[in-house]
């Protein structure tokens, strides 16, 4: 019985073979690997609890691939090792483990570079390098592996090009779109394409409805491989505008463009940001960065790719700290501004849009659980949280630019009630915003501890932008009822404060 | 078992006063605005009470083009006019013109509240049969509840036992040969079966004093919310002692009668010299209720006056009763018009509840406008939230589906707060036109003089009948309500 399984798997691979040779029009067929470049990768996390701060949730195990780097690297995708307790790398043929250290992680782009406590335990193992040269119609090799530790081969063709949402929703990164028909494994978290022997991109979503794969692609893996070599990873430059397409002649004429169609109209320029300090302004319409010239929608000739989002220019062509030159049109004249790219760190958002590895900041007063406000905690309403999650904390989420354009600051919340005995008939009270305590500004957890240890004539007075806009405590009462509240509930520690 | 033969008919002869009625009713397609609507048609039940009218369910006569009336050994069917219709309690009266019609009638007397699992009788047509039926039940509960009509409004409502259906809809439910409540709605689903609700009479009794004067001026309220004041350490903050009186206020409705007079952070001590309990319960007639009775009680125009305490001092607050308007557009419309305008292919619609319902819109920003509305006080800076809900494409609006689901702001720099600011922005000549929505986005650019080019043409393509529709304006637009906004 032992034996069916790798017959099979041999005659898999041998079709797949003679399938690319019947067909000698099709580019850059998948060849079959003369060596292993894969491990396997086993995870444990543990995610943070964010409706009871202080404590972690139950943990969950991930098992997955990594594809091998030169210098005794393991790339795998970031949504891989969130959370991570414990990473341990496995060779595939002899099921040899040893413990792994995240040496670089970057949620946005969704790639994590892992590193062997031992360098040696990688050796025998050729690395891939990673190719940057994958266009659309080349056929790419999905590597996976049997429970053998045999690899499996599937080969896709690559569909499209385009700039593309990731996972965490954070700025738009190029990804190739993929049609292949693949087996959708537990191990399917990071699965290596191979075009020639190189790295062309990694797994990123697969519909196995649709058969549509989406992919990092190679130049978004070289890029943070590059920065990666930095002293302080630095992530990729963040695009600090919004923009619209100019195929509205009447925008067109509006924003004063003459002359043939072509660039895009700035909505809205981040507060704070590079593009500020540039220069930039609601109502420009950016005509070209560096030497590309963008179309009116937003597109611009890549050599490789051709039309695609200009975005890219930004993100995977450009680091942190390059400057580039970008002309506008306003009122109908032309002007230049240097931009130097900067990437947005999740600190400076006043909601930030996701926080992995970080336990979340709380603070706990008689009963009352007060967090800063972010999507993290939002995402704890599941899947459908934009509708699920209190409205209003979606709704300032979405639009905290617009609410908040000098930023700088966080929003806290109270996010539940303990019933206590300070808190008697407030226990049905839930996700309320703070405006005030004891009659102070509350922009971070920070002056919300800072203001609770002021309280006047013997009260707190907690005020809120939604009913029942006040709230008192006897903060006497309080401090002699902490750590019987802590008891009562197994609340490890009452505050944790960054 | 032999049953008395006395008890069998305990409310005399019903036919006598029972009438069926048949309505046909035109619904308006928010989708199509210029549309006159579907037609339906459907079957209710009603009665004649003094001075020959016929009490039925608003919901019964709503958006009616026809209605006629049939009664029990007469072969002829009478038509009939809506006298007065109450869509915020479901009741309407109307009345038949035929000289005679209620001759033969009898008059039913309305009686007070049932008690509590005694035997009442609903009659009526259910599921569209010509003879009378009846069943009996018994009062189960007698709650506050929302009328579904409306699906805004909460008031006394009685659950009874009795089995009620489409068609029993503005029957009367009596017991000793009076009036009790009229059938009205019921509840069928996951959580409760059969679940059958009566309007009592304290409701009934004032739908009929409040059209005493020739008009229904609706129910007054409030316009606040407020909560329970049962922690000692905010009661001490207050300056309350500990007897259990007094509840805190959280938000006054700027566009409500208690706006600049009740402040955010009042303690509200007594309603019209009822003391209110920190639960928010008060005695009215030797019962426990919740303090907004006292108000669901009273008419437009009339006082209520509170004992508050506003930073420990005790005050008086003699407060002038009015509704609440930015209510209204939570809550279904009818026997109305949809709003709109329509200009260069675009549909602009003011945010209402049907408007919702039509288009299920998945827009954060709308629905959060549309949730939030009373509580945020939207309505103070858009008293009508108005919507691009959507586009009848031409080569002028080929490039605009993005800007459909935006909520209008300005139009050249200058605020629109209302559907009639916006028909006249319009309307007035200007070489271009700059559409600002709420938000980040692109202004939405327009060129009058191709507009104007195109306007035959769209219209004719799309059989739009007419470009606009400004009246009933749901904003009770009396020269206060101006002043509060």
């Amino acid at each position: 019985m032992r034996t069916i399984p790798v017959i099979a798997l041999g005659l898999l691979v041998t079709c797949v073979g003679v399938a690319a040779k019947k067909e000698p029009a099709l580019p850059a067929a998948a060849d079959k690997p003369k060596v292993l470049s894969l491990v396997r990768v086993n995870v444990t996390g543990q995610p943070y609890d964010y409706f009871r701060p202080w404590q972690k949730k139950a943990p969950f195990s991930k098992r997955a691939l990594g594809a091998v780097l030169p210098k005794g690297r393991v790339l795998v995708t970031a949504d891989l090792v969130a959370n991570q307790n414990y990473v341990e790398l496995e060779r595939a043929e002899s099921g040899e483990k040893i413990a792994a250290n995240v040496h670089v992680v970057d949620y946005e782009a969704n790639l994590a570079l892992l590193e062997p406590v031992e360098k040696k335990f990688l050796d025998g193992i050729t690395p891939l390098d990673v190719g940057v040269d994958t266009v659309v119609g080349d056929r790419l090799a999905a590597w996976q592996l049997e429970p053998t530790g045999a690899l499996v081969v599937t080969e896709g063709l690559v569909t499209s090009m385009q700039m593309m949402r990731y996972p965490i929703e954070v700025g738009q990164f190029l990804a190739y779109r993929m049609s292949i028909s693949m087996q959708y494994r537990d191990n399917s978290y990071t699965v290596p394409l191979v075009k020639n022997n190189k790295l062309a991109a990694l797994l990123l979503r697969y519909d196995p409805r649709t058969q549509v794969l989406d992919a990092i692609p190679g130049p978004v893996i070289t890029h943070f491989l590059k920065e990666a070599e930095g002293e302080h990873y630095r992530g990729f430059p963040s695009v600090s505008f919004t923009f619209f397409p100019t195929r509205d002649p009447q925008l067109r004429s509006f924003a004063g463009q003459t002359g043939k169609p072509a660039g895009v109209y700035v909505t809205s320029v981040d507060p704070n940001s590079s593009a500020v300090k540039a220069g930039l302004q609601v109502g420009d319409i950016i005509t070209s960065i560096g030497n590309n010239e963008i179309d009116q929608n937003g597109n611009y000739v890549d050599p490789l790719y051709g039309k695609i989002e200009f975005t890219n220019l930004l993100t995977a062509h450009a680091y942190s700290g390059d400057s580039v030159s970008i002309h506008v049109q306003r009122n109908g004249k032309p002007m230049r501004f240097n931009l130097t790219l900067e990437h947005r760190s999740t600190k400076d958002y006043v909601v930030p849009p996701y926080n992995f590895d970080q336990p979340p900041p709380y603070y706990v007063l008689g009963g009352m659980i007060f967090l800063e406000l972010s999507r993290q905690y939002l995402k704890e309403w599941g899947t459908n949280w934009i509708k699920e999650a209190p409205q209003r904390f979606v709704y300032v989420d979405r639009f905290q630019s617009e609410l908040f354009p000098e930023g700088n600051r966080k929003i806290v919340v109270v996010s539940q009630i303990l019933p206590a005995n300070s808190t008697v008939g407030y226990e049905d009270l839930s996700y309320l915003t703070v405006e005030k305590v004891n009659g102070k500004e509350i922009t971070s957890l920070g002056d919300l501890a800072q203001a609770v240890s002021q309280p006047i004539d013997g009260f707190i007075k907690i005020e809120t932008h939604e009913d029942p806009k006040q709230l008192e405590l006897d903060a006497a009462q309080v401090a002699a009822e902490a750590a019987a509240l802590q008891q009562n509930y197994g609340i490890s520690s009452l505050q944790r404060l960054e | 078992m032999p049953v008395p033969v006395g008890s069998a008919r305990p409310n005399g002869p019903v036919q006598k006063s029972l009438v069926r009625i048949t309505v046909t009713e035109q619904e308006p397609d928010y989708r199509a605005p210029w549309n006159a609507g579907t037609i339906g048609r459907g079957v209710g039940a009603g009665f004649v009470i003094d001075g020959n009218r016929i009490m039925t369910n608003a919901h019964v006569v709503s958006n009616a083009r026809y209605l006629t009336v049939e009664r029990d050994g007469d072969p002829n069917k009478y038509s009939a006019k809506v006298l007065f219709v109450a869509h915020d309690c479901d009741l309407a009266l109307i009345t038949v013109s035929t000289p005679n019609f209620f001759k033969n009638m009898t008059p039913l007397q309305f009686g007070g509240i049932p008690e509590l699992e005694s035997v009442v009788s609903a009659y009526g047509y259910p599921i569209g049969g010509e003879r009378m039926s009846v069943t009996t039940g018994i009062v189960s509960r007698i709650d506050f509840q929302l009328y579904s009509h409306s699906s805004v409004d909460q008031h006394l409502a009685v659950q009874i036992s009795a089995q009620i259906n489409p068609g029993n809809s503005g029957g009367p439910v009596m017991q000793d040969a009076k009036v009790m409540g009229v059938a009205f709605q019921g509840y069928s689903g996951d959580i409760a079966q059969g679940v059958a609700y009566m309007i009592p009479t304290p409701v009934i009794r004032r739908f009929l004093k409040d059209i005493e004067d020739g008009r229904y001026d609706r129910y007054v309220d409030l316009g606040m919310t407020y909560g329970k004041l049962q922690n000692p350490a905010q009661r001490r903050f207050l300056g309350l002692k500990d007897d259990g009186r007094g509840i805190l206020v959280w938000t006054v409705v700027e566009a409500g009668p208690c706006a600049k007079k009740i402040l955010p952070g009042d303690v509200l001590l007594s309603i019209d010299d009822h003391p209110i309990a920190s639960d928010a319960n008060v005695e009215l007639e030797g019962d426990r209720v919740e303090m907004p009775e006292v108000v669901e009680r009273k008419f437009k125009g009339d006082s209520v006056k509170f004992e508050i305490l506003r930073d420990k001092k005790p005050m008086s607050v003699k407060v002038e009763l009015t509704t609440v308007w930015p209510y209204l557009i939570l809550g279904h419309s009818y026997d109305v018009r949809p709003r709109y305008v329509v200009y260069g292919g675009l549909l602009f619609q003011p945010l209402n509840l049907d408007l919702v319902e039509a288009y299920q819109p998945q827009d954060l920003r709308l629905r959060y406008f549309f949730g939030y509305f009373v509580q945020e006080q939207i309505y103070l800076e858009h008293p009508e939230v108005i919507v691009l809900t959507n586009i009848l494409p031409d080569s002028i609006n080929t490039y605009l589906s993005p800007y459909r689901g935006g909520i209008v702001d300005e139009i050249n720099g200058k605020k629109i707060r209302t559907l009639e600011e916006l028909a006249k922005a319009f309307s007035e000549t200007s070489d271009r036109l700059v559409v600002n929505m709420i938000g980040d986005g692109p202004p939405l650019v327009l060129d009058p003089k191709q507009v104007e080019a195109a306007r035959e043409r769209i219209k004719n393509r799309y059989n739009v009948m007419a470009e606009q529709n400004l009246e009933d304006p749901p904003i009770a637009k009396t020269p206060e309500d101006q002043k509060k906004i």
